[in-house]
């Protein structure tokens, strides 16, 4: 909890008067006036509603914290490793940036555009559709294999910040070679070989994986 | 309508510690609830008291007219009664009206033939004699 978020603590005092006008009317139970109907119009509507609007804007801003995203026990690797100063995989390295700070997970998971919130937090109800029916059971060994990225990750998200256009971005001959095909998204910035993979403890569980099931087919009589 | 509303304000204090719970532990399943279900149950809590006062407001209304209604009705057979509207003066007829006024004189009905009667009735001039 942020305790210097305005909308947070504005939301917590309407609360908290709303609380007490209501519980004053359940305990005092005074005959239905127009100074009744009032204070319930304070305690049933507005002060609620303001919370309601107010605590929806929180919610937003705690939603999009590396803390909201790493809750689930699935996703703590990823929240462990971002945070960790030692670590340098490029989610790590991206973590470190003050740019991005506590809500590196967000800036480089949201949709961009105009309706990229949107379609942002609808992918991320998904994600609680996920987790609730077929990753809350598992362990975090068990769920690594398991979780991957939906689409492919846009190259749009890094050119936002990685200009294709900055003299430093063209010195790089792979760059230039790639340009292109970075631009036009058929090779990835986060690809093995080039900056990525993002999370390298997922991928490396992933190849484990892979290896094991190939070994299971070997030794499985046909 | 009381009733009504002790569940309405039970109902507003249940949306409001799911808010506030969402807002004190920021994790996704107190967020979700919060912004499901306890503004549904805060929207229900806030129509049930948008219904309540709506309710009593008309109600209150409805009473006014009905004695509205009886004034005008008392007023209206005060001619027809003759001298008997003096009997029950202002607001005696509202809660005596029509031929009832009769069973109910008040001091004023002996002092019917004086003017003074006049300016407490008001209308009753026609009947004095």
């Amino acid at each position: 909890m942020s305790t210097t978020d305005p909308f947070l603590m504005f939301a917590l005092g309407c609360a908290a008067i709303s609380a007490v006008l209501l519980i004053w009317y359940l305990i005092r139970r005074p005959a239905l006036t127009r100074a009744t109907k009032i204070v319930l119009l304070f305690g049933i509507g507005l002060l609620p509603i303001a919370t309601a609007a107010n605590g929806n804007v929180a919610g937003y801003h705690a939603t999009k914290t590396r803390t909201f995203c790493s809750s689930c026990h699935v996703m703590t690797p990823f929240g462990d490793d971002a945070s960790n100063p030692g670590s340098t995989s490029l989610a790590a390295r991206h973590g470190h940036n003050e740019a991005f700070g506590d809500e590196n997970c967000y800036t480089c998971h949201a949709d961009y555009g105009m309706f990229g919130t949107i379609t942002t937090k609808l992918g991320g109800m998904r994600h609680v559709y996920e987790y609730t029916l077929h990753f809350h059971q598992l362990t975090v060994a068990e769920a690594l294999p398991r979780i991957h990225i939906r689409n492919p990750f846009p190259n749009a998200t890094c050119i936002r910040c990685h200009s294709t256009e900055v003299p430093g971005w063209n010195r790089i001959g792979d760059h230039v070679s790639l340009r292109d095909r970075l631009r036009a998204g058929t090779v990835s910035c986060a690809s093995d070989g080039c900056h990525g993979p993002a999370h390298p403890f997922a991928r490396v569980a992933h190849i484990r994986a892979e290896q094991a099931t190939a070994a299971a087919l070997e030794g499985t009589p046909r | 309508m009381t009733r009504l509303l002790q569940i309405a304000a039970g109902l507003t204090l249940v949306g409001l510690a799911l808010m506030v719970w969402s807002m004190l532990v920021p994790t996704p399943m107190p967020v979700i609830l919060a912004m499901s279900v306890g503004q549904l149950v805060g929207t229900v809590a806030f129509g049930m008291f948008g219904y309540a006062v709506l309710v009593d407001q008309l109600r209150k209304q409805r009473a006014r007219g009905v004695k509205a209604a009886r004034a005008a009705r008392a007023a209206a057979s005060a001619p027809a009664n003759g001298s008997s509207s003096e009997a029950a003066p202002g607001p005696s007829s509202e809660a005596a009206p029509g031929p009832s006024s009769e069973a109910a004189p008040g001091p004023s009905s002996e002092a019917a033939p004086g003017p003074s009667s006049v300016p407490a009735n008001g209308s009753s001039s026609e009947a004095a004699p």
